[in-house]
């Protein structure tokens, strides 16, 4: 029978709170660059233009259809390679974590899109020639009378998909990135306390999961209550 | 003030409107009325490039609306429109409903487009709403505010798209109180309805639709006295005994 030993734990709490940090970090910058970057994607694919129709389309099921991991590793590994070659760069630049957040934020925004356009779809049709008729742009339409009554409709949505790339940053580690997950991989491999040191992180994940997906669901009731406006 | 020249359009290979010819003079009232699926709410629209159509021209004010080097935006910020959901912005007050566009496309001063708005909002007998949100207010109420917010541009002309086919039958007159006033102010109005009781009231034409034609375009008196299409009097005879 296995023995469990959990006193590796609390001396490596400052080091797992440094992880955590860069989890977060990820997080908001995945969620922040997804949620704008996916805003734009989701209005090509809207728009009446059909080239532009068709890219954003071709984006989103590009990355829809190919494995996070493998994205990040693209990133890590190839694009700057190709960067260093294309911008000259020394060879002392480090650019691959950079390039593997950028390539985690790209991969977010295909999924943030799909949310974004159903959110925009979700506003009548009406509103859209309201708005026109009273002589608003386009771009004025959008900004002033769709997006804010999209992005109301859709805040629960995207704060299911915050969780979910919570989770997702863990697949950094292929990265080298010192998030939670890898930090407690390696703690756990230094002390020979792999298992406990997974159960923990685990059990983290699960606990910050598990809370945020409640408060969501508390926020929809709350808005499903007001329903009308 | 509205001209509409030999407008056709189509969508793929059904036609909507065919044909449609008829003019609105400054200070004209215009009732379009006609069978459900006449076209008249496409036409309509068409006048201020909602619906695009494919021939035939209309002109606003002296503006072609189907030139593509018309600025669409400038021309519908100086005709106002009025649909039959309202489409008042739900998740802004009864105020900043007002001001919006004034502000976002007229570029006045924020002061000066509330000021404007709530003398409108006052206009219409809603002055005690103004901090409130479209959800909280009645179906008449909203599209008496509905009528203040297109007001509130200074429009040259406005156009009703059945505007009570939405409400209550109790809530329907209070805003057709605010379009006889309106009308008898002397707006230019273009109002697709099937009330024809205001028509009675304040119309210079009947615009009669069917299948996408215009097939009667009468003064109000001969239009009521005596249609000259059987199609006209059928339609009348329906709306008109119950």
């Amino acid at each position: 029978m296995y023995e469990f030993d959990w006193s590796s734990i609390p001396g490596a709490l400052p080091f797992l709170w440094e992880g955590m940090k860069v989890s977060l970090e990820i997080t908001a910058c995945a969620v922040l660059f997804g949620i704008a970057w996916g805003t734009l994607l989701a209005m090509a694919r809207l728009a009446a233009i059909k080239p532009l129709t068709w890219l954003a389309a071709g984006y989103v099921n590009l990355f829809r259809a190919i494995p996070l991991v493998m994205v990040l590793l693209w990133f890590f590994l190839i694009v700057p390679q190709v960067l260093r070659g294309v911008f000259n760069l020394s060879a002392t630049t480090d650019v691959r974590l950079a390039s593997a957040l950028v390539g985690f934020a790209l991969f977010e925004a295909a999924y943030y899109s799909e949310i974004i356009r159903a959110g925009i779809q979700s506003v009548p049709k009406g509103q859209v020639a309201a708005a026109a008729a009273l002589g608003m742009t386009y771009a004025q339409a959008m900004r002033l009378v769709v997006l804010p009554q999209a992005f109301r409709n859709m805040v629960p949505l995207l704060l299911t998909q915050a969780i979910v790339l919570f989770q997702d940053t863990s697949l950094v580690y292929v990265s080298a990135l010192a998030d939670f997950f890898g930090v407690a991989y390696k703690v756990g491999d230094r002390d020979g306390r792999l298992v406990e040191l997974l159960l923990f992180a685990g059990a983290v994940y699960f606990l910050i999961c598990f809370a945020a997906s409640q408060a969501v669901r508390h926020y929809q009731k709350k808005l499903n209550a007001h329903g009308a406006h | 003030m509205i001209s509409i020249q030999n407008v056709s359009k189509h969508y793929g290979t059904f036609q909507v409107l065919t044909d449609c010819s008829t003019e609105v003079n400054k200070g004209e009232v215009i009732v379009v009325c006609g069978p459900s699926g006449s076209g008249k709410s496409t036409l309509i629209k068409c006048v201020n490039g909602l619906e695009p159509f494919q021939s035939g021209t209309i002109t606003v004010d002296g503006v072609s609306v189907g030139d593509p080097k018309t600025n669409l935006s400038k021309l519908r910020s100086r005709v106002g429109m009025v649909f039959q959901h309202f489409e008042l912005f739900p998740h802004m007050s009864i105020t900043d409903n007002l001001t919006i566009a004034q502000v976002k496309v007229l570029g006045r001063s924020k002061d000066e487009a509330t000021d404007k708005g709530l003398k409108l909002l006052d206009r219409v007998g809603l002055k005690a709403h103004a901090a409130k949100f479209p959800g909280q207010l009645s179906g008449g109420q909203q599209q008496r505010v509905a009528i203040a917010r297109a007001l509130a541009m200074d429009p040259i002309c406005m156009l009703f798209d059945e505007p009570t086919s939405a409400l209550d039958p109790e809530m329907i007159n209070e805003v057709l109180d605010v379009m006889v006033e309106l009308a008898q102010e002397g707006m230019t109005m273009m109002c697709v309805t099937h009330e024809m009781g205001f028509a009675r009231k304040v119309a210079n034409r009947i615009v009669f639709m069917d299948q996408g034609q215009i097939v009667e375009d009468d003064a109000k008196d001969a239009f009521f006295g005596n249609p000259r299409s059987e199609r006209a009097r059928q339609f009348l005879a329906k709306i008109l005994t119950h």
